[in-house]
């Protein structure tokens, strides 16, 4: 019988989280920037 | 009307057109999230954490072809002196950091629950970062630099140098003992994953090309738009 996965769901939602802040955070600097041009 | 004005139209075109095509990136993100969260088996041995290889590895994918891409770019430029070509060398070098920051972040907490240990000074994880900090002195050599010639031509140098990183960084892995698994799509025998697996993976890395291209679109219209600018200011 397989064993129950270990639970890390913790890491899982950190690394979605810090994905999404610098992407989203990258185009937000974008669009300010072109906000200037 | 000054010829530099007239060009400003299309910068701002290409910007906003940049702008559009990364927004609809993040969407495609938000879809990938759901994908993986909702709609893909979580991995038996690694549990909730495996699915972080559904960013660690698009985002690597991007990073390692945004580098590339400069040191391309670079070539040609030195070979052409085309100011289109240091431009988008440019544009994908600042794309390139972005996705680097994800990968190098994600790596890590990935590594933690994995590996037991945040970090190794392995040789796959040590040239990454050493990537990193080439490609953040690229940025950081052409914001000290003025004359756009010399600083078009220093920083292809520097480009085409950290394009050399790259076949090194995937091959690491065949080379040199590391804990860093080996390729499992990017290889040359059929990918080792189960469909569903593949499937988001192969979704994600089309909305990480997606982001990449609206990053550099977006960036290249920038730095065109502040270009004519300063042509603007000069002739005033």
């Amino acid at each position: 019988m397989l064993a129950d996965p270990p639970s890390n769901g913790e890491y899982m939602i950190a690394a979605y989280l810090v994905t999404t802040v610098i992407l989203v955070g990258y185009w937000l600097r974008l669009w300010q920037k072109a906000r200037k041009v | 009307m000054n010829p530099s004005d007239a060009g400003l139209g299309p910068a701002r075109r290409i910007v906003r057109h940049g702008l559009a095509l990364s927004l609809l990136g993040l969407v495609g993100l938000a879809g990938v999230y759901v994908l993986a969260l909702g709609f893909t088996p979580t991995e038996a041995r690694q549990g909730l954490a495996q699915k972080i290889f559904y960013l660690h590895v698009p985002a690597a994918w991007s990073a390692l072809l945004a580098f590339s891409l400069v040191g391309l770019a670079s070539i040609l430029y030195l070979w052409l002196q085309d100011p289109r070509l240091d431009r988008f060398a440019a544009a994908s070098a600042n794309a390139g950091v972005a996705f680097s920051a994800v990968m190098l972040t994600t790596g890590p907490i990935w590594a933690k629950p994995i590996w037991g240990t945040w970090w190794t000074w392995d040789a796959r994880l040590t040239l990454t970062l050493f990537l990193f900090f080439l490609f953040v002195g690229y940025l950081a050599l052409r914001a000290a630099v003025h004359d756009p010639a010399e600083r078009a031509r220093f920083s292809a140098v520097v480009g085409i140098l950290g394009m050399l990183l790259v076949p090194f960084i995937h091959l690491s892995v065949y080379l040199f003992r590391t804990l860093h698994p080996q390729p499992i799509v990017l290889k040359p025998s059929a990918p080792s994953l189960p469909p569903e697996m593949l499937r988001t993976l192969l979704i994600s890395f089309a909305v990480f090309t997606v982001l990449y291209l609206g990053f550099v679109m977006t960036r290249y219209g920038l730095a065109l738009a502040e270009e004519l600018q300063e042509e603007t200011r000069n002739a005033g």
